[in-house]
C-alpha cells in the first residue's frame, strides 16, 4: 500500500539525519594515497624523463639545451592526475600530493620547471647527478647573472616552440 | 571448445568465401571472408545462428595490406563465443554491402564508418551523416591513416545545417536538448508531437565526439590508452579501462595474475554498486521524487570514499595497465570494504521494499517507455534494458573475464520491459554485486600485481573483449600494431546500442513520459553551443559563431 | 454591524502586508523541512526574501512573443492574489465586508489562475505553450471546487455576504453537516494541488518541461510570479482554514492572529511532508484524480441543497 510506502521512506529519511559535511568552511582532507597535483622534488631528480616518456596527456615536457642542462617542465593543464609519473620515476623523486584545490587563474601556479645540470661522465661524456644543481653550474662556471648564458634558456624555449601544444608557454624577457 | 563447434556451423555453409580462420582462444573466433559474401553471412550468423549483434568496425590498412578494413562483430552468449566477421575491401573509395537491413542494430556502426573512414555501406537505408558535425567537408575521412590527429579541415562549412527530416501529419516539432535540465549531457531528440503524445522523434548526437579512437591510434601507447579509455565515461569509466587492456591482452596473449584478476573484477563491482545507486537516484529525480533522489546518493557515498581510499580517486580508478593493475587491496582496506558493503546492504535493503511498494512511483513507470523482447533482439539492447525485458543476456557470465569465472551469482531478469522493470533489475543487481565483491575478497589470491611482459607486443594481432559495463556489454576491438601503440581500438560502448532503441520506446507514449523513458536506458552521452554575448556599456549584443568561439577558448591561456 | 471604511481600508492593508511578509517565510519554512527530511542542511528559512531581492535586482530582458502581455501577465498575478488577500479574513475582520460577496471571491480566485495561463501565452515557446495547456486542464478541474466550497458555505448561511460564508459556513447546519464533511475532506485532498506543489506541480515540471509557462521569464517578472507562488500557499491557506477551521477566529485579537498563524504553519508543514514525499504525477493522472474529486464536490452540494 502505498500510504506504508512512503511512511517507510519517511523514516529512513528521518532515521539518518543530516549528512552535510561542512567543506569549505572545514577544510577537508583526503585519504591517503589520494591523487592530486603531483610534486616534483628537483632533489632526487635524476633527469631519466621517464615521467614525461609515460605521460598520457603529454604534460611533461624534456628539453635538452646542450649536453649538461636539461630541463623538465610540468605544465599542468591537461594533467589528468593519473600518477603515472609518478609510478615509473626510478628515484621516487614525484609524489602525488594531497592537493585537489587546484582552481586558479595564472596557469604559472601550476607548471614546475625543472633545470637540471646534468654532470657528464668522464668517460662518455653523459649524465650523472652531483650534490646539488647549483654546485654543479658554480663548478663549471657558470654565472647566473649571465645574460647570454640565460639566452641557451630562451633558445630552448624557440624550440619548445615548435611543438604545436606549447605555443602558449611564456617566458618574459627583459 | 565452443568456438570450434560454431566455427563449423559457419564454414558448413560458406566453405568456399572463407579466406581464413582465427581461434586463438576458447571464447574467441575470427572468419575472414571476401566482401562479397560478408552481407550473406551475417545475415545466417544473426538470423539463423541467432547470434547477437555487437558492433561494426571499419578501418583504413592500407599502410600494411594497401586495403581497408570491415569488421562485424557478433556474440554468441550461450556458446559463450565472440565472434568477429572481417573482409578486407579493395579499391578506394571502398565500397561493401550494407548489413543494416538483415541487421538493423548495424544502423549506426554503418553510418559511423561510412563518416569517419569512408568506407561506403551500398544498400544502407538511412545514410545521414552521424557522427562528424554539419560543416564538415564530403571526402574527408578523419580516421583514415593519411589524416593527422591534429589537423583542421580545409572548407569547414559553418552555415551548412543538418537535413532533417519532416514531422509526419498534424504533428509539431518539440526540440529536446541539447540543453535540457534532466540530460547531464547534449543530445538532440526532435520530438514529432500531436497533443501530448509522441509519434516520432529523430535523433542527432555524437556532439562532443572527442576522437579518442584517433588519439588511440594515432598519439598514445598502449599503456597510455587505458587513461583515455576510462574517461570515455563519465560513470563507468573502470569498465573501458578493463576492456581495453583485457582486448590488448587476449591479441597479445598476456596473462594478467590472478591477484590482478580479481582486484579488477572487485574494482568493476564496486563501479556497478556506485553506478546503480546513482541511476536510482537520478530515476527519481526525473520523476520529481527528490527526497528518494537524495537517499540514494546518501547511501551511495561510503562507497566513492573506499575506491578513493583503494584508487586515489572517486571514479577515474586508472586502474589497469596491459598485464595487470596498479592498485593493490591492503588487508586494511579489505577489511574496510567489507564494513561498508554490510552497511550498504543494510541500508539499501529497506530502499528496495519500501519503492517496491509505492504505487505512487509505479504510476509513472508501469508501461512506460516499453522494449520487448523482439525490440531488444532486432536492435541489439544489452544490459538492464534487456534484462528487463526478459532477455536473459549478462557478459559477466557469457563471456566470462576477470575473476567472473570463479565467483558465482544470479543474473536479474524481469518480464515487463518497462521503467519500473529497468528500475528493479538495478535495484536488485546491487545485492548480486555485494554478493561477489564478497566472494572475491574472501578468495583474494596472493601474488605480483602486474605480468612482466619482456618483449615488444607483437603486431598485427586482434583481440576483442566484452566487458558488463552497468549499462550493457561494452566490447573493445583492438589490432596491435607497431610502435608501442595499436593500430586500430575501436570502442563499444552500452549507450550507443541503447539509443537506438530509444526512438521506438518512445512511440506513442506522453511527453512527459519521454525523459524517464530516455533515463531508464541509463545514458552516458555530453556539450557547447554557441554564445550570445551582451555588451553592458553598449548594449550592444553579436552572437560568437563557431569559429570565433573556438578561437576565444583555445587562445585562453590565462583567464579571465 | 457596520464597519467605517478608515477600519475596512486598515484591515485590508493590514492583510496584504500580512500576506507580503510571511509568503517568503512560509515558503522558506517549506524549504527547510523539506531539506530536513532530504538529510541535508538545506537554505536558511530567510532565503526566498534573498531570493526575490536578487531577481527584482536583475536587468528586466524581454524576451518571448509579446512582451508587453508578460509584464501584464506577471502584474495581473500578483494583483489579483493580493486583491483576493484583501477579501479573506486573515485574523482580523473580513475587509470588505459588506462591499463584496462570494462571486466576487470566485471570479477573483479564478483571475488568478487565468493569469499564469495568460504568461504561457504570452511567452510563446513550445515549453511555454506546452505548460499552458497543462495548466488549463489542471484549472478547468480544480477551480471548480473552490467554488462548490464556496457556494455550499452560501446555501447554508442562506447569505451572499463574505463575512457570514467565511466563517465555517460549511458546517452552518443543524445536525451532523455531511456536506461539510465531504467538502472537508475534498478541500484537504485538493489543497496539495490548488497551491501547485509536488505531486501536483506539473505546470512547471522543471525536469520535463523546462519550467513550462514561466520559461521566458526572467529578473522583476519572474520575482512576481514566484511571489504569487508564495502568496497563494498563504492566501488559499487562509481561504481554506476561514471555510474549515473557523475556531478560534472569534477570539480578541491578537489572538485571533495568532490561532491563524498556528493553523497556517500546520498547514504548511502538512504540504511539505507531502511534497517531499511523492513523485510527480503525470497530467491525464492528475486530471483523473481532479475529476473524481470534483465528482465528490459535486455530491457534496447536492447534500448541501437537500439540507443536509
Amino acid at each position: 500500500m502505498s500510504l506504508v510506502s512512503k511512511l517507510k521512506e519517511t523514516i529512513i529519511c528521518l532515521q539518518a539525519g543530516r549528512v552535510t559535511l561542512p567543506y569549505p568552511h572545514v577544510p577537508a582532507t583526503p585519504p591517503a594515497g589520494f591523487r592530486g597535483r603531483p610534486i616534483f622534488n628537483i632533489e632526487k631528480c635524476i633527469g631519466c624523463a621517464g615521467c614525461a616518456n609515460n605521460c598520457p596527456a603529454r604534460e611533461i615536457l624534456v628539453h635538452d639545451i646542450c649536453q649538461e642542462i636539461r630541463i623538465i617542465q610540468y605544465v599542468g593543464r591537461r594533467c589528468t592526475y593519473c600518477g603515472r609519473c609518478a609510478d615509473v620515476c626510478p628515484e621516487k623523486a614525484i609524489t602525488m600530493s594531497p592537493d585537489f584545490e587546484n582552481a586558479t587563474n595564472d596557469i604559472t601556479d601550476m607548471q614546475q620547471r625543472l633545470e637540471l645540470f646534468m654532470g657528464t661522465c668522464q668517460r662518455c661524456g653523459r649524465c650523472f647527478k652531483e650534490p646539488t644543481p647549483l654546485e654543479q653550474l658554480m663548478m663549471k662556471g657558470y654565472r647566473l647573472d649571465e645574460v647570454d648564458k640565460e639566452r641557451w634558456v630562451y633558445t630552448a624555449n624557440a624550440y619548445l616552440d615548435k611543438e604545436p601544444t606549447v605555443r602558449d608557454i611564456e617566458i618574459e624577457l627583459d | 571448445m565452443s568456438a570450434h563447434v560454431v566455427l563449423k556451423q559457419i564454414t558448413e555453409r560458406f566453405t568456399s568465401v572463407i579466406q581464413r580462420t582465427d581461434v586463438p582462444e576458447d571464447g574467441r573466433l575470427f572468419v575472414y571472408v571476401e566482401p562479397q559474401a560478408l552481407r550473406e553471412l551475417c545475415r545466417y550468423v544473426f538470423r539463423v545462428l541467432d547470434a547477437r549483434y555487437v558492433i561494426s568496425i571499419g578501418l583504413d590498412d592500407r599502410p600494411i595490406s594497401g586495403k581497408f578494413l570491415v569488421a562485424h562483430d557478433f556474440a554468441f552468449d550461450k556458446e559463450h563465443v565472440l565472434c568477429s566477421i572481417l573482409s578486407y575491401l579493395s579499391g578506394n573509395p571502398p565500397r561493401v554491402d550494407s548489413i543494416s537491413d538483415v541487421v538493423p542494430a548495424a544502423n549506426w556502426a554503418e553510418r559511423e564508418f561510412r563518416d569517419l573512414v569512408g568506407i561506403e555501406p551500398v544498400g544502407h537505408p538511412y545514410p545521414k551523416r552521424l557522427v562528424l558535425p554539419d560543416g564538415w567537408p564530403d571526402g574527408v575521412h578523419p580516421l583514415r591513416r593519411d589524416y593527422p590527429w591534429d589537423a583542421v579541415p580545409a572548407g569547414y562549412d559553418e552555415s551548412r545545417t543538418f537535413d532533417f527530416d519532416d514531422p509526419p501529419e498534424g504533428c509539431v516539432v518539440v526540440p529536446f536538448g541539447p540543453f535540457h535540465p534532466t540530460l547531464d549531457e547534449p543530445a538532440h531528440f526532435r520530438l514529432f508531437v500531436d497533443g501530448e503524445t509522441v509519434r516520432g522523434c529523430e535523433y542527432r548526437g555524437f556532439m562532443v565526439h572527442r576522437a579518442i579512437e584517433k588519439l588511440g591510434d594515432s598519439v598514445l601507447t598502449y599503456n597510455e590508452i587505458p587513461m583515455a579509455a576510462e574517461r570515455i565515461c563519465g560513470i563507468c569509466g573502470c569498465v573501458h579501462n578493463v576492456a581495453y587492456a583485457q582486448a590488448v591482452e587476449q591479441a597479445a596473449a598476456v596473462t594478467p595474475p590472478p591477484r590482478a584478476r580479481y582486484i579488477r573484477t572487485i574494482m568493476l563491482e564496486i563501479e556497478r554498486l556506485h553506478s546503480h545507486l546513482l541511476w536510482v537516484g537520478l530515476g527519481c529525480h526525473i520523476l520529481g521524487f527528490d527526497t528518494l533522489f537524495m537517499q540514494c546518493f546518501r547511501i551511495r557515498e561510503p562507497i566513492m570514499w573506499i575506491a578513493e581510499k583503494i584508487s586515489g580517486n572517486r571514479k577515474t580508478y586508472a586502474l589497469c595497465l596491459v598485464g595487470g593493475v596498479r592498485w593493490n587491496i591492503t588487508p586494511a582496506l579489505r577489511s574496510e570494504l567489507m564494513g561498508v558493503l554490510a552497511k550498504l546492504e543494510q541500508e539499501w535493503r529497506p530502499v528496495v521494499d519500501a519503492v517496491a511498494g509505492d504505487r505512487n512511483i509505479q504510476k509513472r513507470t508501469r508501461g512506460v517507455g516499453v522494449a520487448d523482447a523482439a525490440l531488444v533482439k532486432s536492435a541489439g539492447l544489452i544490459g538492464p534494458v534487456a534484462r528487463a525485458a526478459g532477455v536473459d543476456i549478462d557478459a559477466r557470465r557469457d563471456h566470462p573475464y576477470a575473476a567472473y569465472g570463479d565467483v558465482e551469482f544470479k543474473v536479474i531478469t524481469q518480464e515487463g520491459g518497462d521503467v519500473w522493470s529497468r528500475l528493479l533489475v538495478r535495484a536488485l543487481e546491487v545485492f548480486e554485486s555485494i554478493r561477489i565483491v564478497r566472494q572475491c575478497l574472501d578468495h583474494l589470491p596472493e601474488g605480483p600485481l602486474q605480468a612482466t611482459i619482456q618483449d615488444e607486443l607483437p603486431p598485427g594481432r586482434v583481440g576483442l573483449s566484452s566487458v558488463e559495463a552497468p549499462r550493457g556489454e561494452s566490447h573493445h576491438f583492438v589490432i596491435t600494431g607497431e610502435n608501442n601503440r595499436p593500430r586500430r581500438w575501436r570502442v563499444r560502448a552500452p549507450t550507443y546500442q541503447n539509443l537506438q532503441g530509444v526512438p521506438a520506446m518512445i512511440k506513442d507514449q506522453q511527453i512527459a513520459d519521454m525523459t524517464i523513458s530516455l533515463g531508464s536506458i541509463d545514458p552516458c552521452f555530453s556539450c557547447t553551443d554557441r554564445m550570445e554575448i551582451i555588451d553592458v556599456r553598449s548594449g550592444a549584443h553579436r552572437v560568437y559563431t563557431q569559429s570565433e568561439l573556438l578561437q576565444l577558448t583555445r587562445g585562453q591561456t590565462r583567464t579571465p | 454591524m457596520e464597519t467605517s471604511l478608515a477600519v475596512r481600508v486598515l484591515s485590508g492593508g493590514m492583510n496584504i502586508a500580512l500576506v507580503l511578509a510571511l509568503a517568503p517565510l512560509c515558503e522558506g519554512i517549506l524549504r527547510k523541512v523539506t531539506a530536513k527530511v532530504q538529510s541535508r542542511q538545506g537554505p536558511p528559512v530567510w532565503q526566498p526574501y534573498y531570493d526575490l531581492l536578487k531577481l527584482l535586482g536583475k536587468e528586466d530582458m524581454e524576451s518571448g512573443e509579446s512582451p508587453a502581455m508578460q509584464r501584464f501577465a506577471s502584474w495581473l498575478s500578483l494583483a489579483a492574489i493580493l486583491t483576493v488577500a484583501v477579501l479573506v479574513p486573515m485574523g482580523t475582520i473580513p475587509p470588505m465586508s459588506g462591499a463584496a460577496d462570494a462571486y466576487l471571491l470566485i471570479y477573483l480566485l479564478t483571475l488568478c489562475g487565468i493569469s499564469t495561463m495568460l504568461a504561457g501565452l504570452a511567452a510563446g515557446s513550445t515549453y511555454s505553450l506546452v505548460g499552458m495547456s497543462r495548466e488549463m486542464m489542471s484549472l478547468m478541474t480544480l477551480e471548480p471546487l473552490l467554488a462548490v466550497a464556496v457556494i455550499i458555505g452560501v446555501v447554508h448561511v442562506r447569505s451572499l455576504r463574505l463575512e457570514a460564508v467565511l466563517d465555517g459556513s460549511p458546517y452552518a447546519q443543524a445536525g451532523v453537516p455531511l456536506a461539510g464533511i465531504l467538502m472537508f475532506g475534498v478541500a484537504i485532498l485538493a489543497f496539495q494541488a490548488l497551491v501547485g506543489r509536488l505531486p501536483f506541480d506539473i505546470a512547471e515540471a522543471e525536469t520535463e518541461l523546462m519550467e513550462g509557462s514561466l520559461i521566458e521569464y526572467s529578473g522583476p517578472k519572474l520575482a512576481l510570479f514566484k511571489f504569487t507562488q508564495m502568496a497563494k500557499l498563504v492566501v488559499y491557506g487562509a481561504l481554506v482554514v476561514s471555510l474549515f477551521f473557523p475556531w478560534g477566529s472569534g477570539l480578541p485579537a491578537p489572538l485571533n492572529l495568532v490561532s491563524l498563524l498556528v493553523k497556517l504553519v500546520l498547514l504548511v508543514l502538512v504540504v511539505t511532508l507531502v511534497a517531499a514525499t511523492h513523485a510527480r504525477y503525470r497530467i491525464d493522472q492528475a486530471i483523473r484524480y481532479y475529476g473524481g474529486l470534483l465528482g465528490a464536490s459535486l455530491v457534496a452540494l447536492l447534500l448541501a441543497l437537500y439540507g443536509y
